[in-house]
């Protein structure tokens, strides 16, 4: 095939009802192909292979990781829920007093607190 | 060795094997679509030693997510799926490097192309394809790289894009009206 031959050939793989299988096979027998090095294979196998111990342990490392994470977390939140349950209970209300644990007559008891009297 | 025969043949079977860490199944699979992955590469990035390292991460990724593939279509479009991906996005990566050094970073990304192809002793034709397909813009480029080379209809080629149907056709005969100007240049 000429350049021109195969330019047409470009352009016309590109018409939508064009069979691009069939173009695809006209272009490979054109000596158009491409592939990689012959030792393409041993060198992924080797990369999957040789790295795959540490791979596994990071991501072993990482799962355990995120398993603590949740069971801390869980912990945490039903620790948070507990307490506000308690507080509601104790104090009969949700106000910010009640949830710092001050009483409506808070001044006093600072004061006393600050004081020692 | 990886060039040992296989004897298993379904697709399928060869997957379940890798998964439980069979080497020589994993090879297999790797022996049957490197040529398939080639194209794409290559015919994305130009025959240059970053299409090679490319290819490789390819197969890489694929070992780490066949969990992942659920036997719903070919294991060569998912395949070329994650070849597709990758080769998008080191372009994305090359352009935004060039782009730190210059304004102008599409025209001497493909300049920088052209120039890293080892054309000595290859043929004319491949010398033509691989110019004008180096200077297409990469949106255009992947769906040439589809048709001409990989040989995938509209309909497939919309599946491994993950683009409609419409946008494919339209992409088609924009990419043919660039084509059409390189190829006048060259």
């Amino acid at each position: 095939m000429n350049p021109s031959e195969i330019k047409n050939l470009m352009i016309s793989a590109l018409d939508a009802d064009t069979d691009a299988a069939e173009v695809s096979r006209v272009v490979e027998e054109e000596g158009i192909s491409y592939n990689f090095n012959p030792d393409f294979g041993d060198k992924v196998l080797n990369k999957i292979f040789s790295a795959g111990i540490a791979v596994n342990r990071e991501i072993e490392f990482v799962k355990y990781l995120n398993f603590a994470f949740y069971r801390v977390a869980l912990a945490g939140v039903a620790a948070i829920v507990l307490l506000v349950i308690s507080i509601f209970l104790m104090d009969g209300s949700f106000s910010l007093n009640s949830f710092l644990g001050l009483s409506d007559n808070y001044n006093e008891s600072i004061v006393c607190l600050l004081t020692g009297n | 060795m990886i060039s040992e025969s296989y004897n298993v043949t379904d697709e399928k079977e060869l997957v379940k094997a890798s998964l439980n860490g069979d080497k020589k199944a994993f090879g297999e699979i790797v022996k049957r679509y490197q040529k398939m992955v080639a194209r794409t590469v290559k015919g994305m990035l130009g025959d240059s030693v970053y299409a090679e390292d490319i290819g490789q991460e390819v197969f890489i990724n694929l070992y780490y997510s066949l969990s992942d593939f659920r036997g719903e279509s070919k294991l060569s479009t998912y395949i070329q799926k994650i070849a597709v991906n990758l080769t998008l996005n080191e372009i994305k990566r090359r352009k935004r490097f060039f782009s730190m050094f210059s304004h102008k970073a599409n025209t001497e990304m493909h300049e920088f192309e052209i120039a890293d192809h080892d054309t000595e002793g290859r043929k004319e034709a491949s010398e033509l394809v691989d110019k004008a397909l180096q200077a297409m813009d990469p949106k255009f480029r992947i769906i040439v790289t589809m048709r001409m080379l990989q040989g995938y209809s509209t309909k497939e080629t919309a599946e491994i894009l993950n683009l409609p149907m419409g946008t494919v056709l339209s992409r088609l005969s924009r990419a043919q009206e660039q084509l059409r100007n390189i190829l006048v240049k060259l």
